[in-house]
């Protein structure tokens, strides 16, 4: 097929597909690719046999062997034994995937020429090279002529690489740990004419953060910038400073925050969420509270999320009066509070040495209909063991093993501690095979805690200071 | 903090963790009463503790004390009675730090 103008590029293909496949599989919206990309890295196997065709048998389109003769000696026989061929092109892709998850690039590129030979009614459509295009990322070491090979000949074959084939690129490269590739593809597309969208560059930039130095991401950044007018969105932004708040560097946000502004942005919701997360992060609970303020003036309407980091914070930095106006403010504003929400405002009260409250907390929250989980259960034992009232939290503890709650490592070792205090060894080891038994903790971990607690408490009688 | 105390503890120092999980030949006592030739530390509380529960030996008037029967006291110095608590230091006995 003969290069078209870029402009054409795409109407062309989805005239193809329609043509081709009667199933609806037009080139996926942006929106819709990360739901569409699972499904094509699914386990191979399965796919096949799942839906994609019934007339014929599932088992013989497993390829144990990673011989190519032996896949071709398999393919010949399966469109000779069936009278009517599927003309469904998702067959034909999903048989090259599973030939190309135990072979090689070359391999694969063989049997794809041998499966156009030998059935002419199969034409390769897009995705049918981008089940290459994700292979030869998989094969990928330090230099990317695998993937320059794929594309080359997914443009002779008359499919330029498209955005997709660009986010599809990076994903794969990305996951497999080949970020440095995955930034040298991304650039060389963009000066050709598929550079990515905003989703593939925000994975990018996620991944960066994640897996590499600041500097990495910064400069990727920049050249983006430099290079191809490709600017970073309120999306990228707010990915940014979640990364250098996680890292605990202050002074990075704070200028991120202004670079945000002078591109013209107005930090949203997300934002702001990210922001008192931050603080949470840096142990500076105390400064939600400046930032919701912020929120209020800017006119931004905060969400659960809001309200959640802000009693959060709160109740971390000890004002748990002020959190428990916020349940209230949150109430009225048409949120329904979470476990999240209460079990933060429980540990602010625990913090306040009122575990009593806590627990009354706890009868009010299932009295609204909204279930503990295990963090809110755990929370209680440890205030509760931290404020001496054991027998308490051993009726929570009962309570706990009923709904086979899993224990934390901090209340785990909280409780042993009480117990041991209190000279109730035996129901100390019963919390042992508990946590064993529950997969809470590890046998060592376990143990480890159970050993130390009762040296502790030698010594401790040595010293007279426990019964 | 404690998950990260612990993890610290662990991966400062492996040999503790080592001691505690590595498979050790054991002498004729304990080959007896665990009925395998090698275990772990670790391996060798459990079974113990659950030797223990399984034969009820917990005192029923304080169950922090255990009153061993014969096998028992085979594998705890003779005691005839010995606490919960030491439990974990008698069956240390049996595992010696070993030069390496």
């Amino acid at each position: 097929m003969g290069k078209l103008p870029p402009s054409l590029r795409s109407a062309n293909f989805a005239v193809n597909t329609l043509i081709k496949t009667p199933s609806p599989s037009p080139p996926p919206p942006p929106t819709s690719k990360p739901h569409y990309y699972p499904k094509k890295s699914q386990s191979p196997k399965k796919k096949p046999t799942s839906n994609t065709e019934p007339q014929l048998p599932s088992s013989i389109v497993a390829f144990d062997s990673t011989s190519l003769s032996d896949a071709k000696t398999l393919f010949n026989s399966l469109i000779s034994n069936s009278r009517n061929p599927t003309s469904d092109n998702k067959f034909y892709n999903a048989v090259l995937q599973s030939f190309s998850s135990n072979s090689t690039l070359q391999d694969s590129i063989f049997f794809l020429n041998h499966m156009i030979k030998v059935h002419p009614p199969f034409s390769p459509d897009r995705f049918t090279y981008h089940v290459l295009l994700i292979q030869s990322c998989k094969s990928v070491d330090l230099s990317l002529s695998p993937v320059h090979q794929v594309l080359n000949l997914m443009t002779t074959n008359g499919f330029p690489p498209n955005k997709v084939s660009t986010d599809i690129a990076v994903r794969t490269l990305c996951s497999s740990g080949h970020e440095e590739q995955a930034i040298e593809l991304v650039k060389e597309l963009s000066s050709k004419d598929s550079p990515p969208d905003t989703y593939t560059y925000n994975f990018i930039v996620r991944h960066l953060c994640k897996n590499r130095p600041l500097s990495t991401m910064n400069n990727f950044i920049k050249e983006m910038r430099e290079g191809f007018d490709i600017k970073p969105d309120l999306v990228t932004y707010t990915i940014m400073i979640d990364n250098v708040c996680n890292s605990k560097n202050l002074r990075e946000a704070t200028r991120l925050l202004g670079v945000l502004s002078e591109e013209g942005y107005k930090p949203d919701c997300y934002v702001y969420n990210t922001i008192m997360k931050g603080y949470c992060m840096l142990s500076q609970g105390g400064e939600v509270l400046g930032v919701y303020k912020k929120m209020q003036e800017e006119g931004v309407k905060p969400d659960l999320v809001t309200y959640n980091t802000l009693i959060y914070g709160l109740s971390k930095s000890g004002r748990v009066k002020d959190a428990k106006k916020f349940l209230n403010v949150m109430m009225e504003e048409g949120h329904v509070p979470d476990a999240v929400t209460y079990t933060s405002l429980m540990n602010g009260m625990c913090r306040e040495a009122d575990p009593l409250g806590a627990v009354a907390l706890l009868e009010k929250m299932e009295a609204r209909g909204c279930a503990p989980n295990s963090c809110t259960y755990n929370t209680l034992l440890h205030g509760l063991c931290k404020g001496r009232l054991l027998d308490k939290g051993m009726k929570l503890f009962d309570v706990m093993k009923q709904n086979s709650t899993k224990l934390e490592t901090g209340s785990y070792g909280t409780f042993l501690r009480a117990l041991c205090r209190n000279g109730r060894v035996a129901e100390a080891y019963d919390v042992f095979d508990y946590a064993i038994e529950s997969k809470s903790l590890t046998d060592v971990a376990a143990y480890t805690t159970l050993e130390s607690t009762l040296k502790w408490l030698k010594k401790a009688r040595e010293q007279g200071l426990v019964i | 903090m404690l998950p990260q105390r612990m993890k610290k503890v662990m991966t400062d120092n492996p040999k503790k963790l080592a001691n505690l999980i590595d498979l050790v030949n054991l002498p004729s006592t304990l080959r007896e009463f665990m009925g395998q030739s090698q275990t772990s530390r670790l391996g060798c509380f459990k079974r113990v503790w659950s030797y223990i529960k399984e034969n009820n030996l917990q005192d029923p008037n304080n169950k922090n004390l255990v009153n061993c029967d014969e096998k028992l006291k085979s594998v705890l110095l003779g005691k005839p009675q010995v606490e919960l608590t030491e439990l974990p230091t008698l069956i240390k006995l049996h595992f010696p730090k070993q030069p390496r």
